[in-house]
């Protein structure tokens, strides 16, 4: 839960401007939805490395890793559990 | 010119995206078909049909398809808000709106939008009630449609907005002699063919990606949709399984290939040609790419919307021996560095890019004084300011405006400015682009809050994602006590930057 709220609240506040929770869901597609664009996109990825100690090689840009709140979570629990 | 390539090649592939493949024939038909619709709907000669679509077979059929109903085609800034779409829309006087039903913004626009204008939805729901129904109109038969109506060379084919929504919006006015004159300039020195695939990511309401649009179909190639580059490595993936021959973008785009790939992990020996326009691109980033795909052709391109798209090119191969040049003229047009009075400059003197050709814009949409400020004497003053070598190649120095140039996007100050200073605590707001190596410039707002009133960063944000496209909300705001002016209270927005 600490993750996904991590995650959830830096989404909601670069980028919909906002701290109602109610208008991202955890599944919500960044890219389908028009939330992150191909640049914001960077900015998750070095938030992501600096927040939880782990490193997005360039492979492992893809949506399936980074593209709502739940992909990223699971991402993040992988790459801490390799380490 | 398209229609030659549907007699030519009628099941060559037109538009692929994602799983869906429409070749020539069936684009063609589906033109026909949305014209035909238009004019059974009893539109008139140049009625504008605006389009709220992402780059889609749809897309370009109803494009084409309004045009060869004798109608000027205005496609919209997808990722513009309501007010914007709402202004752009009134003013170019549209009659008509085609529209995606998932487009966030529909439904406020809807509301905004009066009587006069006839909506066409498109979409699997059918939620939204318009009385006029797109599964109607592609399967209407249009096998005796003609194209009689595209009988004036010189008449307005198509509007593309370019900035500013609040107050004078400006529409680039573009003929169908203006497009075509730049199609068969751009065709000469790239060279395409029926054999070409372009992987295309530029929206087609932009001139870049209007250009990579009408070239390809205009020789029987074939335009591969993406429509993001978020994620770089899907799109070299694409480029390796469809065979790509092509590829198009700004200077950000390439800085995300080259920054979060290695290109040299995915096999792109399909690939032919790649052009860059939209902003200069660091000649090291040049290079690197270069070395990474030493095989391909690689055109630095410069235009303006106002040029229909192109005015000039760097051969490839005087890419190394002139790099950082924007090139010579493009085939028809004419360039000439001119200084404040209008006259041509000497030797390597700094002047403003002039140009003048059948790709010249008509104008801007009913603004002749708009107009009459950039077209002097059939001369478009591009507000670009450039240098040429002792061999002709011209070089830019910067821009004479205070447009922000973010990414693919040309920006106005001024209509963000006028967005934060709605804002009841604002006293006074100036927006600058400064310097991002991503993106080239991103955008600052500094500000003056009101005494004794509180803002925060969050406030004005939101506050602009609300209102405009977000790519126009600033990155970075600045709170300061006084903005620096001149002793005649004018802005000093360099010692913002």
């Amino acid at each position: 839960m600490v993750i996904e709220q991590k995650i959830r609240d830096y989404i909601l506040e670069n980028y919909l401007f906002t701290d109602d929770q109610s208008v991202l869901n955890n599944n919500d597609s960044f890219l389908d939805k028009g939330i992150i664009d191909s640049t914001g996109i960077l900015e998750v990825i070095y938030f992501i490395e600096e927040e939880f100690a782990i490193r997005v090689n360039d492979e492992d840009m893809i949506p399936e890793n980074l593209d709502s709140i739940n992909n990223i979570v699971t991402f993040i629990e992988q790459k801490q559990r390799v380490a | 010119m398209f229609y030659s390539m549907v007699q030519r090649v009628p099941e060559a592939d037109a538009i692929i995206h994602g799983e869906s493949r429409v070749t020539y024939e069936k684009l063609w038909n589906l033109s026909c078909s949305v014209a035909q619709y238009l004019n059974q709907q009893g539109m008139q000669k140049d009625e504008r049909v605006s389009i709220l679509l992402e780059n889609s077979a749809e897309y370009v059929a109803i494009y084409y398809g309004a045009q060869a109903a004798g109608g000027v085609a205005v496609g919209l800034n997808t990722a513009a808000k309501a007010r914007d779409l709402e202004n752009w829309i009134r003013h170019c006087g549209a009659t008509w709106l085609f529209a995606n039903e998932s487009h966030p913004e529909l439904l406020k626009l809807l509301q905004r939008l009066d009587n006069n204008v006839k909506i066409i939805i498109l979409g699997k729901n059918n939620n939204i009630e318009t009385g006029n129904d797109w599964n109607s109109i592609v399967n209407i038969d249009a096998s005796n449609f003609s194209l009689s109506k595209l009988d004036n060379p010189n008449t307005a084919a198509t509007i593309i907005y370019t900035s500013g929504t609040t107050g004078s919006p400006k529409g680039v006015t573009l003929s169908h002699k203006n497009l075509v004159s730049n199609i068969q300039s751009i065709l000469a020195y790239l060279k395409l063919s029926k054999n070409d695939r372009i992987l295309n990511v530029l929206p087609f309401y932009y001139t870049y990606g209007n250009s990579v649009l009408h070239t390809h179909l205009s020789v029987g190639g074939s335009i591969i949709l993406e429509n993001s580059m978020m994620y770089p490595n899907r799109i070299l993936e694409k480029i390796v399984n469809e065979k790509v021959t092509g590829f198009s973008g700004v200077p950000s785009t390439f800085a995300l290939l080259l920054g979060r790939t290695n290109l040299r992990d995915y096999d792109l020996s399909s690939v032919r040609y790649m052009t860059q326009a939209g902003g200069p691109m660091p000649p090291a980033k040049i290079r690197q790419l270069m070395d990474n795909i030493p095989h391909i052709k690689f055109f630095v391109m410069y235009g303006q919307t106002e040029a229909s798209a192109r005015l000039t090119y760097l051969p490839p191969e005087q890419l190394f021996n002139k790099i950082g040049s924007i090139g010579k003229p493009i085939p028809g047009v004419e360039i000439e560095i001119r200084d404040e009075y209008d006259n041509i400059v000497c030797g390597r003197e700094i002047g403003e890019i002039c140009a003048r050709g059948n790709n010249i814009m008509l104008g801007y949409w009913e603004d002749m004084d708009a107009t009459n400020k950039v077209i002097k004497n059939g001369w478009l003053h591009t507000g670009d300011l450039a240098h040429q070598d002792a061999d002709g190649y011209i070089y830019i120095d910067g821009r004479s405006s205070e447009m922000i140039k973010t990414g693919a996007n040309r920006i106005s100050p001024k209509e963000i400015e006028e967005i934060i200073t709605e804002i009841p605590q604002v006293q006074e707001a100036v927006v600058v682009g400064v310097p991002d190596e991503i993106l080239g410039q991103i955008i600052k707002a500094v500000i003056v809050i009101r005494q004794n009133n509180v803002l925060k960063k969050l406030d004005v944000q939101s506050y602009c994602k609300n209102n405009l496209a977000d790519y126009k909300v600033p990155k970075i705001i600045e709170f300061t006590n006084e903005i620096p002016k001149t002793s005649s209270g004018k802005i000093q927005r360099f010692k913002l930057q």
